[in-house]
């Protein structure tokens, strides 16, 4: 599902490289944990992931697709193929809970009536029914999180990408959101998760990549997390 | 086979020309939201671009206007060319004949010395100086061909006949202060007139221009500010998967809504104004009612001018804001 081969990035000529010749391969349905201190390279890989950046040497093919033949024109056909979800959660503080969901299938051009039927399955599986009025402002960091998640899955990615999704919520939120990812990569969905917590990596026993100073150094099949 | 293959290709089409135009539906939604979202940055805008187009109006109601009245001063103008005292009409008649055939001359008249001296004495009855002077003064009144014009800025022909024509030479008052002239009765020439309405265009130009610069840049800054306001939405749009149109389309809606509303109202406020000055305007001597006519006569294709004129203000100064500021 994701490829990754002697990727390098620097940003600076003078500076050394964010990331320093990394190779990696995620299976189709993994759950695969990122871990690693911050400066590490985790957020670099993931901006290459969604394409926001060039890779300075190295291939990249992500769901078959091969970034070196990539035209910048069909980048958000691309993006529409891996779900996003952000730590500050970037939801549209003026819209609904129900127009922030459809808001990703707009812009894919879906009809209304594919959005009626769509987005209520998805406020469910989320868990957040009843709420499809409630603007942001009104919601908690953890039911703000679940919109942000409905988002990135509405379209059915297979691939989504969570940075560090529980870096703003307290513990039982967190284990909310985690437990929701779980659930999504049940559905089929591979799920990148990069995160701070101790507790989260070490509980969840799936696969746990650590990066250090640009470079792979751990990729554990159910692993822990390592200082 | 190739038929089920056409009937699937057209499909497709109809899929994807639905899919634009769900599209551009609701890129022109979210240009509206923005424009209400945002107030002060909207009314700043649209204030200015009302400006814009209200100088635009004016400078097209002050160009008709200068151009009806110097129409209606040209028709009242004519050209004189004085011959000796106590020349008779018959004695002038084989040059008014030829003046008559020039091409640009509409009439001819003659005024003899007496009638001249009788319209003297009219003019300035209530002048007692004057009508002593006329009476006391040694030197008689000249005997005048009038000649009126059809295109009163062009005197040309009728110059070149003065300095030409042999008869009109024996006839022509050699006394001081009667050469031939090319002033109107009101002492008006042609060029002063023409001069005018070429400086007024002049001025109109300059300050059109330059309020149209200073709503482009506004405008362009204000959208400026609008994308600086929502990078957090923009980056977001652009990571699940929005393409440039979908991000730039509404504030392109959103500079064309500041160019239309500002139309309507610069339209109205224009046109309230002229109606309110037409009176005062008609006795100071300007001719207003053509222009006014005009402007109600096409008041739906002023509006939508005006409203071109506004949109394509706001879209070119949007657009190069989003190019330049909006990295997708």
């Amino acid at each position: 599902m994701i490829l990754l081969d002697r990727v390098s990035k620097k940003y600076d000529k003078d500076t050394k490289p964010a990331l320093d010749r990394i190779s990696l391969h995620v299976e189709p349905n993994e759950f695969v944990i990122i871990v690693g201190t911050s400066g590490a390279g985790k957020s670099t890989l993931l901006k290459l992931l969604t394409r926001e950046e060039k890779p300075t040497t190295g291939k990249i093919v992500v769901g078959g697709i091969d970034y070196d033949t990539l035209k910048d024109k069909h980048i958000p056909l691309l993006r529409r193929k891996i779900g996003v979800v952000f730590q500050d959660f970037k939801l549209l503080p003026q819209r609904t809970v129900f127009e922030n969901i459809a808001f990703a299938l707009e812009i894919a051009g879906m009809s209304n009536r594919e959005i009626r039927n769509t987005v209520p399955k998805v406020i469910e599986l989320v868990g957040l029914q009843g709420k499809e009025k409630q603007f942001p402002h009104q919601l908690s960091g953890g039911e703000q999180q679940r919109v942000a998640i409905a988002r990135a899955v509405v379209r059915q990615p297979k691939i989504l990408i969570a940075d560090e999704p529980t870096g703003n919520l307290d513990p039982k939120h967190s284990w909310d959101i985690v437990r929701l990812l779980e659930k999504i990569n049940r559905y089929g969905t591979t799920v990148l998760l990069t995160t701070h917590n101790v507790e989260i990596v070490n509980r969840l026993k799936r696969r746990v990549i650590t990066i250090d100073h640009g470079k792979i150094t751990h990729d554990q099949a159910r692993g822990s997390y390592r200082q | 086979m190739s038929r089920n293959k056409d009937t699937a290709r057209a499909l497709i089409q109809q899929k994807r020309r639905r899919r634009q135009w769900l599209t551009f539906l609701r890129v022109c939604r979210y240009g509206l939201s923005n424009f209400r979202r945002n107030a002060w940055l909207t009314v700043a805008a649209t204030l200015v671009m009302t400006i814009t187009l209200l100088i635009i109006f004016a400078t097209f109601v002050a160009q008709q206007a200068l151009r009806d009245t110097a129409s209606t001063i040209g028709k009242e103008l004519d050209r004189s060319i004085y011959l000796k005292s106590g020349t008779t009409e018959a004695q002038a008649k084989p040059v008014m004949v030829a003046l008559q055939r020039l091409s640009n001359v509409e009439r001819v008249s003659f005024i003899s010395t007496d009638d001249g001296k009788n319209n003297f004495a009219r003019d300035n009855k209530n002048d007692d100086a004057r009508l002593r002077a006329l009476t006391e003064a040694s030197n008689r009144l000249p005997a005048t061909i009038r000649i009126y014009l059809y295109d009163t800025s062009d005197t040309s022909e009728l110059v070149e006949f003065v300095n030409t024509n042999t008869t009109l030479k024996k006839l022509i008052s050699t006394q001081p202060g009667q050469t031939p002239t090319f002033m109107g009765e009101r002492g008006l020439p042609t060029d002063v007139i023409a001069s005018w309405t070429q400086t007024a265009q002049k001025i109109g130009v300059a300050a059109t221009a330059l309020f149209v610069a200073v709503s482009f840049l506004i405008i362009f800054n204000t959208i400026r500010m609008a994308i600086f306001n929502r990078r957090d939405e923009i980056e977001m749009m652009k990571l699940i998967g929005a393409n440039k149109e979908f991000i730039r389309g509404p504030f392109l809606i959103e500079a064309i809504v500041y160019g239309v509303i500002a139309a309507v109202i610069a339209t109205g406020i224009g046109l309230v104004t002229l109606l309110l000055m037409s009176e005062r305007l008609q006795a100071w001597g300007v001719t207003i009612q053509p222009t006014i006519q005009f402007l109600t006569g096409y008041l739906w294709l002023v509006v939508l001018v005006m409203m071109m004129i506004g949109s394509v203000i706001g879209v070119v100064s949007s657009l190069l804001a989003t190019r330049r500021y909006l990295k997708i």
